[in-house]
């Protein structure tokens, strides 16, 4: 299972402290050796502040109780450094004298951007947010700004505060023009935590400019795009789009989920799709990002084989669609009926050959006909008012011009 | 008016007639003696010159009109003599240009310059150069008449020595020689023919020379000519100078500077000889088709590689454009730790030459022959030249050198397959072992020749200008074409935007991007991409014109467009024999390609005439109509034959006998791995030809068995419904599958005439409706702008602001789109090139 696990290849886009949830996913699903896990985490937080987190983790990659003297000495200085402009800062006369003098803000603006780093370095991600949310408000400086904002959805992810970082993301996506490989990894976080996310998330990385970072930088993010655009039913146009995008990168990047797609739009091999989806199914549970959507991934992926599956056949055998849907007899049967019932699919079942039977609704070359001609009439009409309009406009104009 | 009686006032008129006859021609004539003290009399009193003229005591002479120039040369010298010693300019300008007048006259013929003129011109230039000197130093200005003649003496005086130069060189380094023979002296001579004065003159200095005992060779024209290391710097001046004037013996000079090599004691003076020598054999040969002599060609590489090994060992000298142009003919003074000493030269224009000339005599030398095989034998040694060059540039951090020979290197190598990159690297190797220190090519015992392309394409990419940019992507785009790396070779392609503006390019680079597209084309059809390998030839085969386009030999044309100057330059940018890409395989693959795609297009369009318009590829279509409307057909003979064979064959839905015929096709054994690729190609006549008698017979029946259609053309039942599911999905085919019973079950039904006219007419109403609105839309546009214009100039403004935002963003969609969508770019930039080629026809 490793080889489909994308978090290697995920890390060097993202924050130390992003990756720290992800580790820990990793620890919990067992997927590499616990020793490996610890050392990477240690390695990962040995150049943040979070002295505590890391002393606990040195105790279990060692083995032994004692701390070595430098992680705690780092642990002392860091808090009497805190404490300065912890004072400084929360002292209300400072800041009333502060305020007056103008260079003294900058000054002070600074301080706060600075705090705000090192409450995230230490973990405290809610006050860092704050702290540099306030600096935005007060700073002009543009690239400091910039980092601001990525501190800040930094620490609202961490601090799992979804709706301030769809925002800060929407905000993030209008100043940035480059780093767009940072900000697709970036903003992972947030589309699949938030409930409107799946819909930004096609939005965002179907754009044209996305579209070519992913294809040239990144194409795993494929399968976050694919599992967005399959469990979204109302999305199911962007699907064409999606199709194409697979097939033009499957020889670079190709996982179960990608090829699931492929390999019912593109060899509409049902059998293939059907051992694909069971191989999503595992896939998916190892995602960090995608665990959530598995069952609903798993649900939508089967909508979509049998609309396939009915639009091509005429006649289906519900034990053979069953099998195709990792389906017993019985659920089979319940499925298929809910699928004629909710998306009203033309089809009936035959209870006594035990088969669907797909009412073709065949249009007619009448019916074609009247197809084509159907908006000409309006078409025209349009056209007939808006030269009225114009000639109308022209005259009242040219008496404009005589009178004056 | 008669000679006898021609009037003394006029001398100067009468010398121009007699001279101009130019012929040995007596004449009487009043002449007057000058005595020098009177002249110099006169000169000092007048200052402005008069003439002669107004002499009394003159007396009655019979002499040769050559004698009678020589005396009125030698009156004019005398006065520039007398007025240098006044500093009076004035005079000297006008005697000055007498002097030459007569001069030229004189000389139409083979007679040297007299020695005394060289003398006078001399003595004049060094003083000169030394009024000039005073005249700077003093404040004291010279009256401005003075002074301008001065100035225009100086150009003068530049100009015409540069003419006589050797001589003035000859004359400084002994002015005693011949002193003796004064005026009087000559006049007396001169009684006798000039030609014998010539020789006598030659005689003496014959006689003295011998007498020195330094005698070594008699040059043509019985002077002797000695050459030493002490002596290399005059004579190398004297040939540089002597370069490019018109009666110079080109070959001559190359033998001499060929021997002053072999004298060159000093690597400075090798390198100075060598940097003669090698432009020397290269203007050899002056007119632009000819080849170089290959011989000679061999001996310039030999001299290069000379100057190359002089270079490397002695660190101390290097070669540059930019270095100043040193006028000291000897040995510079080098301090140890002083930087290197430049000497101007282009070293790398060299290498771009002899690689020129290489090419050029390959174009010449007829391909079929011994030859030319022995000829290409040559290039292993011009290439190691090229990378002992590349590296004695990296070390001397000569950049733009550096990028220029690595883009030679890569242009020998980006065609070559793997075991000759492999064979030339390695004789490399043992020619120049040095080669393995470069740093852009790092060495490694195994030579990867992807590996190699792609460090110098590197190199040029993060060095290069935009040209070598240019085409080193493309060079590497045809290596990795050449090795079946499609996708790595489209997405380069794609990514740097090549085709944008490939057509504005120079026709040399546009030939090289024509040649990448057919190998990227050929590439997609060895992996079985019949769509993609179709349309990467489309724009190249679909032509007609694919000699031209490839540079691969002058198409024939009947209606002779082309002025001479044109087709000298096509015959000039032809690629040698050994780059072409087979031009019969090319076109079987691109035919084979449009008969995969168009046999079940045309099938699908079946009876409608709107759909039979749309064409695929329309060479194809030509060659097929021509096929059936032959009266007989006899057994296919050359590739089309087959190939059409083949797709009437597909057509009828016959797909064995297709595959027979397209498996004879001889040509396929060019292609490496022939029996995969035949495989693959009757992989797909199967899916083809099953996808072509669904189209052509599906309204015939009612249901087909599965079963019975993968039996008809042999192929997996599962791949026959995966074939048949993707043409009902996209609507190509009105069908649905029976699971239950297993067969395609067909909704078919062929329109009656009337309902076909039906829906023409529906479909014709609608794009008439549509063409309505777009007149509309247009006119509306229009006249929006008159008003806008009538009314307010800013408003204006803003409105073609609003249209050019909308414009460019409709680019920018473009570029999108072209990004996503492969087929539609390629082949951009070839139409490109045929409208330059038309503009310029």
């Amino acid at each position: 299972m490793a080889n489909y696990d994308l978090i290697p290849r995920m890390i060097p886009y993202l924050d130390r402290h992003l990756v720290l949830p992800l580790l820990n996913f990793l620890s919990s699903n067992k997927i590499y050796p616990d020793h490996d896990l610890f050392k990477a985490k240690y390695e990962l937080l040995a150049k943040t502040n979070m002295v505590d987190f890391i002393s606990e983790l040195y105790i279990e990659i060692h083995g032994d109780k004692e701390v070595p003297s430098e992680v705690l000495q780092g642990l002392e200085t860091l808090q009497t450094e805190a404490q300065k402009v912890m004072d400084i800062i929360t002292n209300p006369e400072v800041i009333a004298a502060l305020r007056q003098d103008k260079l003294q803000n900058l000054h002070f603006l600074k301080e706060k951007y600075g705090f705000g780093q090192f409450q995230y370095n230490c973990g405290i991600y809610g006050g860092a947010s704050d702290m540099l949310y306030h600096f935005r408000v007060l700073s002009t400086d543009h690239d400091l700004n910039l980092s601001a904002l990525w501190g800040k959805l930094a620490s609202d992810i961490l601090d799992c505060n979804w709706d301030a970082t769809l925002e800060e993301v929407q905000k993030l996506k209008e100043t940035i023009d480059q780093k767009r490989t940072w900000f697709i990894h970036w903003s992972i976080f947030v589309f699949f935590n938030h409930p409107k996310g799946r819909d930004s998330i096609i939005d965002v990385f179907l754009s044209p400019f996305y579209v070519n970072t992913i294809q040239t930088s990144c194409p795993w993010i494929l399968r976050y795009l694919t599992t967005a655009v399959v469990t979204n039913k109302r999305r199911k146009n962007n699907l064409k789009d999606l199709i194409k995008i697979i097939q033009q990168e499957s020889y670079e990047y190709k996982d179960p989920i990608t090829e699931f797609i492929e390999s019912l739009y593109v060899k509409f091999d049902f059998e293939g799709a059907q051992h694909k989806l069971k191989e999503c199914e595992e896939v998916l549970s190892n995602d960090f990002f995608l665990v959530a959507t598995k069952m609903e991934f798993i649900e939508n992926a089967r909508y979509l084989i049998s609309e396939t599956y009915c639009r091509i056949h005429l006649k289906i055998d519900i034990s053979g669609l069953s099998q195709t849907l990792n389906l017993g007899q019985e659920e089979g049967e319940k499925w298929i009926v809910n699928l004629i019932r909710d998306t009203r699919v033309d089809a009936k079942i035959d209870f006594k050959e035990n088969t669907v039977i797909m009412n073709q609704n065949h249009t007619s070359i009448y019916q074609q006909v009247i197809e084509r001609t159907k908006g000409l009439s309006f078409r025209s009409q349009v056209l007939a008012s808006t030269i009225e309009k114009r000639e109308a406009h022209q005259l009242t104009n040219a008496i404009e011009s005589v009178t004056e | 008016m008669s000679r006898f009686f021609k009037g003394s006032s006029d001398s100067e008129s009468e010398d121009d007639e007699i001279t101009s006859s130019d012929e040995e021609e007596l004449d009487v004539e009043t002449h007057e003696v000058p005595s020098g003290a009177r002249r110099r009399f006169l000169k000092g009193a007048g200052g402005i010159e008069s003439d002669e003229s107004d002499e009394d005591d003159t007396k009655r002479e019979v002499r040769s009109a050559k004698d009678k120039r020589i005396l009125a040369l030698e009156i004019s010298a005398k006065t520039i003599e007398n007025a240098q010693k006044i500093n009076d300019w004035v005079a000297i300008q006008n005697e000055f240009d007498k002097l030459n007048k007569i001069l030229t006259k004189g000389s139409i013929g083979s007679i040297a310059v007299p020695r005394f003129y060289i003398k006078t011109v001399a003595m004049l230039e060094d003083f000169l150069n030394e009024s000039l000197i005073k005249e700077k130093e003093s404040k004291k200005k010279m009256n401005a008449m003075n002074a301008r003649a001065l100035n225009t003496m100086k150009q003068k005086i530049k100009k015409n020595n540069r003419l006589y130069e050797v001589e003035i060189e000859k004359w400084r380094l002994n002015p005693e020689e011949n002193d003796e023979e004064t005026p009087t002296e000559v006049v007396k001579k001169k009684k006798v023919d000039l030609d014998d004065f010539d020789e006598t003159l030659a005689d003496e200095e014959f006689e003295k020379e011998d007498a020195e005992g330094d005698f070594i060779t008699v040059s043509k024209y019985n002077k002797p000519i000695e050459y030493t290391s002490e002596n290399l710097f005059k004579k190398l001046r004297e040939v540089m100078e002597a370069r490019g004037k018109k009666n110079t013996d080109r070959l001559e000079q190359i033998k001499i500077l060929q021997k002053l090599l072999e004298v060159a004691i000093t690597p400075y003076q090798q390198i100075r000889v060598l940097l003669a020598l090698i432009p020397a054999q290269f203007d050899y040969n002056p007119s632009m088709s000819n080849y170089m002599n290959v011989d000679m060609w061999k001996s310039t590489l030999k001299e290069i590689n000379q100057l190359l090994m002089i270079l490397e060992t002695n660190p101390k000298y290097i070669i540059h454009e930019s270095a100043e142009e040193e006028l000291l003919d000897k040995e510079p003074i080098i301090e140890v730790d002083q930087t290197p000493f430049a000497i101007r030269g282009s070293f790398v224009s060299f290498i771009d030459r002899l690689d020129d000339e290489f090419t050029k005599s390959l174009q010449n030398i007829d391909p079929h022959t011994t030859d030319y095989v022995d000829r290409l034998k040559d290039e292993t040694e011009l290439y190691a030249t090229i990378v002992r060059g590349q590296i004695y540039f990296e070390k001397n951090l000569l950049n733009e050198s550096t990028s220029r020979v690595v883009m030679r290197r890569l242009e020998h190598l980006y065609y070559k397959p793997d075991q000759v990159i492999q064979t030339v690297e390695n004789s490399v190797k043992q020619i120049f072992p040095e080669s393995s220190k470069s740093t852009i090519t790092p060495a490694s015992s195994e030579v990867d020749s992807t590996e190699l392309i792609h460090s110098l394409c590197v190199y040029l990419y993060k060095k290069g200008e935009s040209l070598h940019r240019t085409r080193a992507m493309l060079c590497h785009i045809y290596h990795h074409a050449l090795h079946n790396r499609f996708y790595v070779a489209r997405d380069m392609l794609l990514m740097s935007h090549l085709q944008d503006n490939i057509h504005q390019s120079d026709v040399g680079t546009q030939i090289l991007h024509n040649r990448t597209m057919v190998q990227v084309g050929l590439c997609a059809f060895r992996d079985g991409m019949i769509k993609e390998a179709q349309s990467c030839l489309q724009d190249i085969c679909g032509t007609g014109r694919v000699k031209e386009l490839l540079a691969q030999g002058l198409q024939l044309q009947k209606y002779a467009q082309h002025p001479p100057e044109q087709e000298k330059l096509d015959r000039q940018r032809q690629l040698p024999f050994h780059m072409h890409i087979n031009l019969e395989l090319l076109e079987c693959a691109y035919l084979t390609c449009s008969m995969l795609l168009e046999i079940p297009s045309m099938a699908a369009a079946g009876s409608n005439p709107e759909a039979r318009k749309k064409i695929i590829s329309k060479p194809f279509r030509r060659m097929l109509d021509f096929n059936e409307r032959q009266v007989f057909s006899g057994p296919p003979e050359n590739t089309r034959d087959h190939i059409m064979g083949a797709a009437k064959a597909l057509a009828a839905g016959e797909w064995q006998r297709c595959q027979e015929l397209i498996s004879a096709i001889k040509i396929w054994d060019l292609m490496p791995n022939t029996q995969n690729i035949k495989d693959m190609l009757n992989r797909k006549i199967q899916e083809e030809g099953l996808r072509t008698y669904l189209f052509t017979y599906s309204s015939h029946y009612v249901t087909l068995g599965l079963d019975q259609l993968a039996n008809m053309f042999s192929l997996p039942v599962n791949s026959v419904t995966s074939i048949i599911s993707k043409m009902i999905w996209n609507e190509e085919l009105a069908a649905s599958l029976d699971q239950v019973d297993n067969n395609v079950v067909l909704h078919r039904v062929e329109p009656t005439k009337v309902q076909q006219l039906a829906l023409s007419f529906a479909e014709k109403a609608a794009s008439f409706v549509e063409a309505n609105e777009r007149t509309l839309e247009q006119k509306q546009t229009s006249g929006q702008n008159q008003r806008d214009q009538q009314r307010q100039k800013g408003q204006s403004n803003q409105q073609h602001q609003n249209t050019e935002k909308r414009t460019t963003h409709h680019q920018k969609n473009n570029q999108q789109r072209v990004r996503n969508n492969f087929n539609n770019v390629l082949g951009n930039s070839v139409k490109g090139r045929t409208q330059q080629n038309r503009y310029r026809a």
